[in-house]
């Protein structure tokens, strides 16, 4: 692969964890540019200290962006943004 | 410094020296002893982390203004963990502020101490007491997917459900002690504080429900979840942005030093990121290069084996619009691809507290 194709692979990933991060700080009322929260950066406990409400607000913010319902699935899923970009975005896993 | 819990390891514990700390890298085999982290509970011995009391009237003063997240309400039973930055911006140290009815008190990072103290020795504006407390306070850890199984054999086991980054001052075997949730690895982790001449005999009590590790099982853990390693991912001239402590940080808050070093480099964007990665047959040191069809992308920042994933896990800071998972590199002569943190999935986050 070129180097411009893995930027542009690298770019996709970028864009939908972006399009995560302004919706959690936009559901989340959180007070920080979405840009600061890092694509690998815990989100539970420690890191971004979201809780279980926070967890069930996601869950409908997700659906409601993505059309991914994530209800059933493990916590692991919310371990970073990143990691929740390849659930509603699995085309990032190929 | 050497552990005061020294005399009670086994002969066979192996030690080395991390900045200004003799630390146990391993009292057995670092794959027995991840396996207890990550499967059972291990106990660690935290004696390379320094312990500094900050009292005096303007203490939570000095405290939020040379610290980078909000401690201005730190109550008691509180504790978070956060960075002191220098005025440029670059980290000192990463450290767990443990709110105190007197002050603050500040935990190091392994190997830290000193370097902390200084800094905040020159830093102290307000006048504040400052006190090693390193020579009669050291701590111990208890970190593993039934940690929580062995706070209530040893301590409480109410102490066990305590919310993260909670802080109970609490008593053992008649020894006063500050106990908190914790941890450093994913799994449930717990953290006392305790005099050291109770040290040994509370050491030799974990042992009976868990199983000791050392540093190199706790910093390969770490890695594992992206927990930052000041100690191996502080680099010269690297800004909060590129090592990606961002969560460290909080920029909405007013004033602190190094506040618009970090913001700056935030604002500039651009500038390289750090990604984890895996693959290739050895271990790349530090400043490896990595390349994508031979052009130079950045380097690596550290890199271990990981007993978890079977294969040699690290860190690379490489340019921003490569800094992504799912991408294959080239890492001095081997290709490696980079991953989607957490890289291994603790089990903590599958098991209850019960």
């Amino acid at each position: 692969m070129t180097i411009d194709e893995l930027r542009a692979r690298a770019a996709e990933r970028q864009q939908t964890c972006s399009q995560i991060k302004k919706m959690i700080v936009s559901r989340l009322d959180l007070e920080i540019d979405p840009d600061w929260i890092t694509d690998d950066q815990p989100l539970f406990g420690r890191g971004l200290e979201l809780d279980s409400l926070d967890v069930l607000e996601l869950y409908v913010a997700i659906e409601a962006e993505f059309g991914v319902a994530l209800y059933d699935s493990e916590m692991a899923v919310f371990g970073s943004v990143s990691r929740l970009a390849e659930e509603v975005n699995p085309a990032l896993r190929a | 410094m050497a552990s005061v819990l020294a005399s009670a390891h086994p002969q066979e514990t192996v030690y080395g020296q991390v900045g200004d700390a003799t630390v146990p890298l391993r009292f057995s085999s670092l794959d027995e002893e991840y396996k207890v982290l990550r499967e059972r509970a291990a106990v660690l011995d935290l004696g390379g982390h320094g312990l500094i009391e900050i009292t005096g009237p303007d203490a939570v003063a000095f405290a939020q203004r040379v610290l980078a997240r909000d401690v201005e309400y730190l109550t008691s039973d509180r504790c978070m963990m956060t960075l002191l930055l220098d005025a440029d911006g670059q980290v000192v140290d990463q450290v767990l502020a443990f709110g105190r009815e007197d002050g603050i008190l500040l935990e190091s990072s392994c190997g830290a101490g000193a370097r902390l103290l200084a800094h905040l020795r020159a830093n102290n504006d307000e006048g504040v007491e400052i006190a090693d407390r390193s020579g009669d306070l050291t701590v111990l850890g208890l970190e593993g997917p039934y940690a929580w199984g062995v706070v209530g054999r040893l301590i409480d086991g109410e102490l066990a459900s305590l919310p993260f980054e909670s802080v109970v001052d609490t008593t053992w075997n008649g020894a006063d002690i500050v106990f908190a949730r914790t941890g450093f690895t994913g799994e449930y982790g717990y953290q006392m504080i305790v005099p050291i001449e109770h040290a040994a005999d509370l050491w030799r009590q974990s042992l009976e429900h868990a199983q000791a590790a050392g540093q190199e099982a706790l910093e390969l853990a770490m890695l594992e979840v992206r927990q930052p390693i000041p100690r191996h991912e502080v680099t010269e001239g690297a800004t909060v942005v590129e090592i990606g402590a961002n969560w460290l940080v909080d920029v909405t808050k007013d004033e602190f030093v190094g506040r618009e070093a970090v913001l700056a480099a935030f604002e500039a964007g651009g500038g390289r990121r750090t990604v984890g990665f895996s693959g290739g047959d050895g271990v790349p040191a530090p400043g490896t290069r990595v390349w994508v069809n031979g052009q130079d992308i950045g380097e690596v920042v550290h890199a271990v084996h990981s007993v978890g994933l079977g294969a040699t896990l690290g860190l690379a800071r490489v340019d921003h619009d490569l800094a992504a998972a799912g991408l294959e590199l080239t890492v001095g002569g081997t290709e490696v691809t980079t991953l989607t943190s957490p890289y291994i999935v603790p089990k903590s986050w599958s098991i209850p507290i019960i």
